[in-house]
């Protein structure tokens, strides 16, 4: 007998047996619910299947609730959506686990390194690279000169020192490169204007391509790379491994076309109306100057490194030379300035060591090449006296904190003093030279909308140029993002993105050994692999490469040194997937968690009771369906889970028929994929 | 040496009269051990891991031996507003005992319960089933010393 | 006056009788005369026990209270002294009414003659001279609502149990008064077991039913031997014997679950699984006990059934308002002169109840509490509310079962909301997501607040999500465990904000906003206090440690000149 009643006000018929949720599906709309098996009685546990009877006000479960005739149901009202919203949000405040692992997580361009550094770690580098390429177009460039934001965030820190992340895009990327190519798409007509040729703009153009929309990239200078070819120097990154990186493009059918500056011999109207779209990657290549009398008789940085690149790494010795700044950029003009012959370079930098912007391992090599630093000093004034440059500089005392919350250099009355030098550099920062006509933002960077790459319709912009100075990966990603933006305007298709949900049982530092999870046996203890360096005389005196990549028995080695912390259930993960369709926030309800036991006892299977929903229809299949009766709800309230008799874990009677597995909602109950 | 059971054949063995069961196991040896939890899968026709399910719903079920003297302390309404917080910081200062926990000696356990039911004494906690009313510091003390004295 | 003889003596030995020391006075009594002394159940003048009744030839009594153990007071007692005589406050006389508790303290509780001497199973054998229709019709018309804190019509209830055929069907008396702060249920089964059990047993009659089961809480043991007391007495007089049946009664215990209150749960666990509530439909009537159609009832109901019965519906619908017909028992606890037990007619405001009959000081109370942790509180400010099912509800408590807490000035509402989610959240099976995790946060939150941790925002987390776990939970528990939290937000904002905004706890309650500080000029320097502190907080010159200082409040307790009090934290005194 079936029965007449409203979804949403329209008019629906339930058959016999039918519960409501039955009845939205077969109409159309799909109700999310994570506690409902057909094969088992009913749960009604979870509570993020409600709906609300507009009568009577009440919400009811539809995993559960049969409908009444004539009942007027509100499936997906706003206030039906943030009762199903908190459900979630609640279930993700006592979830203990960890969707994504941090490395990921940390990585601005959200590489899959767990699959990747497993992938290599076992030899299969092909398989590797295919992954990081996802997410990183340019690993020859990346696997050397990455500031390895994953590996700040590794669990294994918690030992003293991360697993060496980076080193296996490095080594994936050399031994595969040649012989990698992508699968293209035939190209659907679209093309696109990319303004620029460094990284941010390489990535534009290389997922449009993955898409099938033929990209154009216009570079103004006579090669492509940017800041990786122009700022980073010939001993960080080989400007032959460059080239090499950068032919793969080619290959793909990316056409670059040189020497085309916008706004001199390129105008943003033409491009539009040539193209279909245009994405502005132009990087940020105006220094700033020292703000101090004289600053112009000082070298930018970034022009002295570009300088020694187009000459192919010849240039004059500097004599004594004085870098002002605490940066990468200011390492990088140290540590060449060594290379050219001088006998004396400085860095002068304003604050301490400890909060200087560069990366802790630039200056550390820096100190190994001879390079001098002088902190809390900052210049006054440069003037040219006989011939020599001569710099006054100030002695500066730690202040209050900042916006930034480091403490602010204050001035030290009186304490000015001379220093005599033949070159100075100023390394302090670049800026955004924006053409005429494009919107900036208060800081001088390009101007975009919330997704942080549009512009304006079908124009778009990446990399540093709207972020100001930053990494390759950062650009890397921003430049897959504004190629993702025009596909879905050009093409309306839409890659999905990244499940903003990512529950994270914390960060190394505020974890104690015994909180992080070790899901497979065979975890090497050892200490982080050594990296083979060239001599310190000859890293002083020719501009060869620093570190030699990797070697294949080492990569495996510290590949068994990963800990593997992202969920084996990550992708098939209901509350995951329904808290991002829902909108939800991992820290909306703040409280204890789960404790994080998990048990591995068994041989296929682990139970991570962190992630356990109790919703007990693993309990229900066993006992129900596989007539075991194995597993039972244990405890109540906030501590209650699902455990066997005596905790002993599952006994010899299990016959891992796996049915609990593919029933649980989340990964609370999994096989052990990882071991 | 293996325990005996077989008390529990004074309850007819229908899956039903599990938690009856269970309760005089309890009264019997004083908690649900594990060859306990055994017998009465056994006997009463129960999976193991739902017996066990069962036990740990329960307030009243205990898997571990407690003291001699069970000393449980009423957090009903009545007594919460009447002192019981502080009943419990005077055991906790006395014999160094939170709720669900017995002293190495063995002599006192400590357990939190809903209400006894004797809110118009409050406060009231009952040492083996006895109920003591009216507390304060001072008689709390000479109870303890009354018994720790048996 | 004329010469009267003592005849025999009743002392009070239900629970609260015995707490007191009744058995210690019982023995004594014992002791000093070979007069008979029944021992009966509870008159509900708790706060009086144990009270000793001396009974004399003419009908005539007096009562003594709070009577000692020693020579000196027994010897007061059989002399007719004037010490320790108790009288029943006229405050409370004129209001009280006693229907359902007319025997309770008066009768031997396992005494069927005595029962039946005052009126006892009159009402069954009314019944059995009716029809099953004409019972549940009476009871109809009485307009008895479930006193279990449902309030849903009892004779509608009965009508659909009937309607199913065959007797293999179960009414069930849920006696696992869970409230905290509760005890009608646990009187009514200690002083008149039979009461109860007569009244299951007419609405055995009335449904058709053949099996009557008690779910009876284990802490109440004293009520379990009196029942199993009497269902031996039923089964050997054959009360139970309905010609076409005989009605099979049987006890149950519990094991320590407040969520077995809730009718699908409690069935769950006397089938003897995990205490948790189902989706409902199927209710209980259709699918119940063992899947067998099953009806559920509160003890406090079936105490009434025999009265209506006796006097008929319609005389007893005279008593009580439109809110609710009959009268209702109330634990009357917490800051006041008389606690104990008393039974009114529905309607009576709680001005009457909380200071005529209560004795609590008018200038001393803020609130009070019904309805348990399911409840909300209710300000002194609205006391001249009648007490019945509707007026309750609209002030966002409820009826409950009748537990009323009397809550002073001096008691903090936030940590009281605190105290309720910590019991609740505890007792939540974990079932419901918003139940179980819900409640948990809620508990999280008040305890930041009350640790000075909170923030204003916390306010409206709390109320956005009390709503939710109303809205989102499967049984009574989840529905109304945000209550307290609610109401107390409603009434007494101004407390929260306090704890909030300015680390004030007014009450001077909460541990971590308060300070002991010792006056000076009160102190006579005994050091009682020095000697006393558990903690060794106080210096020989009377300096209070705050970072060692534990609050126990031991030193106020020993403190002779009442010198040492909790100031607002950071105060000197």
């Amino acid at each position: 007998m079936s029965i007449e009643f409203f979804l949403d006000g329209k008019p629906v018929t339930a058959e016999a047996g039918q519960t409501i949720m039955d009845v939205a599906r077969a109409n159309g709309i799909n109700i999310p619910g994570l506690c409902g098996e057909k094969r088992i009685s009913k749960t009604t546990s979870c509570f993020v299947c409600v709906v609300k009877d507009k009568k009577t006000g009440k919400f009811l479960p539809s995993c559960s609730a049969m409908p009444a005739r004539g009942q007027e149901i509100e499936v997906t009202t706003p206030e039906v959506l943030d009762m199903r919203r908190t459900a979630l949000n609640l279930l993700l405040s006592e979830h203990n686990g960890d969707c994504e692992a941090p490395c990921t997580l940390a990585c601005p361009a959200h590489a899959a390194v767990e699959e990747y550094v497993r992938a290599a770690g076992n030899g299969n580098f092909e398989e590797a690279l295919k992954i990081i390429k996802e997410r990183i177009p340019m690993p020859i460039t990346v696997g050397r000169v990455c500031p390895r934001f994953c590996e700040k965030q590794c669990r294994r820190n918690i030992d003293g020192e991360p697993v060496a992340i980076n080193e296996f895009k490095r080594l994936a990327a050399d031994m595969c490169y040649d012989s990698f190519m992508e699968e293209l798409p035939e190209l659907t007509g679209k093309s696109v204007a990319v303004v620029g040729g460094g990284p941010a703009g390489i990535s534009a153009a290389y997922y449009l391509r993955r898409m099938g929309i033929k990209p154009v990239i216009f570079e103004k200078m006579p090669a492509a790379g940017g800041m990786t070819r122009y700022g980073i120097p010939e001993y960080r990154l080989p400007k032959a491994l460059l080239d090499k990186e950068i032919s793969h493009f080619v290959k793909m059918g990316i056409e670059f076309i040189y020497g085309r500056e916008l706004g001199k011999d390129l105008q943003l109207d033409e491009l539009q109306k040539d193209f279909d779209a245009v994405i502005i990657a132009i990087g940020c290549w105006q220094a700033s100057g020292m703000r101090c009398e004289g600053e112009e008789l000082a070298l930018a940085g970034i022009d002295f490194l570009r300088n020694v690149v187009e000459n192919g790494c010849v240039a004059p010795n500097p004599g004594k030379l004085l870098v002002i700044g605490g940066g990468n950029t200011a390492m990088d003009c140290l540590r060449t300035g060594i290379r050219l012959g001088s006998p004396d370079v400085t860095c002068i930098y304003r604050r301490t060591e400890a909060e200087m912007p560069a990366e802790k391992i630039e200056i550390h090599e820096a100190k190994e090449e001879g390079v001098k630093f002088q902190f809390l000093t900052a210049p006054v004034k440069l003037e040219k006296r006989d011939g020599k440059l001569i710099l006054t500089c100030q002695q500066m005392v730690p202040g209050e904190p900042d916006a930034s919350g480091r403490r602010k250099p204050v001035p030290q009355p009186g304490s000015e003093f001379e220093i005599a030098a033949d070159t100075v550099i100023a390394a302090i920062g670049q800026k955004t030279a924006a053409p005429a006509g494009l919107p900036v933002d208060r800081y001088g960077c390009l101007a975009v909308k919330e997704d942080k790459v549009t512009i304006s319709e079908r124009l778009y912009s990446a990399g540093d140029c709207v972020s100001g100075a930053a990494t390759v990966v950062e650009a890397l990603a921003s430049g897959r993002s504004a190629a993702l933006a025009a596909a879905k305007d050009l093409l309306g298709i839409s890659i999905a993105p990244d499940n903003p949900i990512n529950v994270s049982r914390g960060r190394w530092q505020e974890l104690s050994r015994d909180e992080i999870v070790v899901l497979r046996d065979d975890l090497s203890r050892e200490p982080r692999e050594k990296l083979d360096f060239i001599s310190v005389e000859e890293r002083k005196s020719t501009f060869k490469e620093v570190t030699a990549t990797i070697s294949q028995e080492k990569l495996a080695r510290e590949g068994k040194r990963c800990i593997e912390c992202s969920c084996s259930d990550k992708n098939e993960c209901k509350l995951r997937q329904f808290a991002g369709e829902a909108g939800c926030k991992t820290d909306a309800y703040s409280g204890i968690r789960q404790s994080a036991s998990y048990d591995v006892r068994h041989p296929q299977i682990i139970q991570d009771r962190g992630k356990c929903i109790k919703c007990g229809v693993c309990v229900k299949i066993c006992k129900e369906v596989v007539n075991k009766s194995l597993l039972s709800l244990q405890k109540r309230g906030f501590a209650s889970c699902i455990g066997t008799a005596f905790d002993q874990g599952f006994p010899d009677s299990c016959r891992e028929c796996g049915e609990c597995i593919k029933a649980c909602p989340t990964g609370a109950l999994d096989w052990r994929k990882k071991r | 040496m293996e325990k005996d059971f077989g008390f529990l054949e004074t309850i007819p063995a229908d899956p039903g009269n599990l938690i009856k069961g269970l309760q005089l196991l309890q009264a019997t040896e004083g908690y649900i051990s594990n060859e306990g939890i055994r017998a009465a899968a056994k006997y009463f026709n129960r999976p193991e891991a739902d017996v066990e399910g069962v036990v740990s719903f329960y307030a009243q079920f205990k898997r571990v031996k407690p003291g001699k003297f069970q000393i449980s302390v009423c957090d009903g309404t009545a007594c919460h507003l009447k002192g019981a917080p502080l009943i419990h910081e005077w055991l906790r200062q006395e014999l160094d005992l939170r709720p669900g926990e017995t002293a190495p000696d063995g002599v006192f356990s400590l357990e939190t319960v809903a209400c006894l039911g004797c809110c118009s004494l409050a406060p009231v906690m009952s040492v083996n089933g006895r109920v003591h009313g009216k507390l304060d510091r001072k008689t709390m003390m000479k109870i303890l010393k009354e018994y720790a004295a048996k | 006056m004329s010469t009267r003889n003592i005849t025999k003596f009743k002392i009070g030995l239900a629970s609260c009788g015995i707490a007191a020391g009744g058995e210690a006075v019982l023995a004594a009594l014992r002791e000093a005369t070979d007069l008979p002394i029944l021992e009966v159940g509870c008159i509900g003048h708790c706060y009086a026990e144990p009270i000793v009744e001396v009974c004399f030839d003419d009908g005539s009594s007096v009562m003594y209270g709070n009577v000692k153990a020693d020579e000196k007071s027994i010897r007061n007692i059989l002399a007719l002294g004037t010490d320790d005589r108790f009288e029943i406050p006229e405050a409370r006389k004129a209001r009280e009414s006693l229907k359902v508790l007319a025997l309770a303290g008066r009768i031997v509780p396992t005494d069927l003659s005595d029962y039946t001497a005052n009126g006892g199973y009159e009402g069954l054998k009314k019944a059995l001279t009716l029809t099953p229709e004409e019972v549940i019709n009476e009871v109809k018309i009485s307009g008895l609502r479930g006193r279990g804190g449902g309030g849903f019509p009892t004779g509608t209830k009965w009508g659909f149990l009937a309607a199913k055929p065959g007797f293999d069907k179960t009414v069930i008396c849920n006696a696992d008064e869970g409230d905290p702060g509760a005890f009608m249920d646990r009187s009514l089964m200690e002083s008149v077991p039979h009461q109860v059990l007569e009244g299951m047993l007419i609405a055995a009659y009335a449904t058709g039913a053949g099996r009557l089961i008690i779910y009876c809480r284990a802490e109440y043991p004293l009520a379990i031997k009196h029942l199993k007391i009497a269902i031996e007495q039923i089964n050997q007089a054959k009360l139970n014997d309905f010609g076409d049946r005989t009605v099979e009664i049987s006890i149950k215990e519990g094991a320590g679950a407040f969520v077995c209150g809730e009718e699908t749960a409690l069935i769950a666990s006397l089938e003897g699984q995990r205490g948790m509530p189902r989706f409902r439909p199927p209710f209980p009537t259709d699918r119940g006990y063992q899947d067998k159609p099953t009806m559920i009832n509160n003890v406090e109901t079936f105490g009434n059934i025999p009265v209506i019965l006796r006097e008929g519906g319609e005389v007893f619908a005279k008593t009580g308002s439109d809110g609710g017909r009959g009268t209702k028992l109330f634990a009357l606890a917490g800051d006041l002169k008389y606690p104990g037990l008393v039974e009114v007619p529905m309607g009576t405001t709680l001005n009457e109840i909380v200071f005529e009959i209560g004795g609590a000081d008018p200038g001393k109370v803020k609130a009070v509490q019904t309805g348990g942790p399911s409840g909300g509180c209710i300000p002194v400010e609205l006391f001249d509310t009648p007490v019945d099912y509707d007026s309750l509800r609209s002030l966002g408590a409820i009826m409950g079962s009748g537990g009323m807490i009397v809550i002073g000035n001096d008691r903090c509402m936030v940590e009281t909301a605190r105290y309720f989610l910590d019991f609740t959240h505890r007792e939540s099976c974990g079932k419901c997501t918003f139940c179980r995790v819900g409640t948990t946060r809620m508990y999280e939150i008040l305890e930041k607040i009350v640790a000075g941790k909170g923030c204003e925002n916390d306010l409206e987390l709390l109320e956005d999500l009390g709503k939710k776990i109303k809205a989102g939970s499967l049984c009574g528990l989840g529905q109304t465990a945000p209550n307290p939290v609610l109401a107390t937000l409603r009434y007494y904002r101004d407390e929260y904000l306090e704890h909030v905004n300015d680390h004030q706890c007014r009450a001077r309650q909460c541990n971590a906003l308060v300070d002991i500080a010792l006056d000076k000029t009160k102190c006579i320097k005994c050091k009682l206090c020095i000697k006393t502190c558990p903690v060794n907080a106080i210096s020989s010159d009377f300096v209070i440690d705050p970072a060692v200082c534990t609050r126990c409040n031991s030193c106020l307790d020993c403190c002779p000149k009442n010198a040492i009090s909790r100031v607002a934290k950071g105060d000197k005194q």
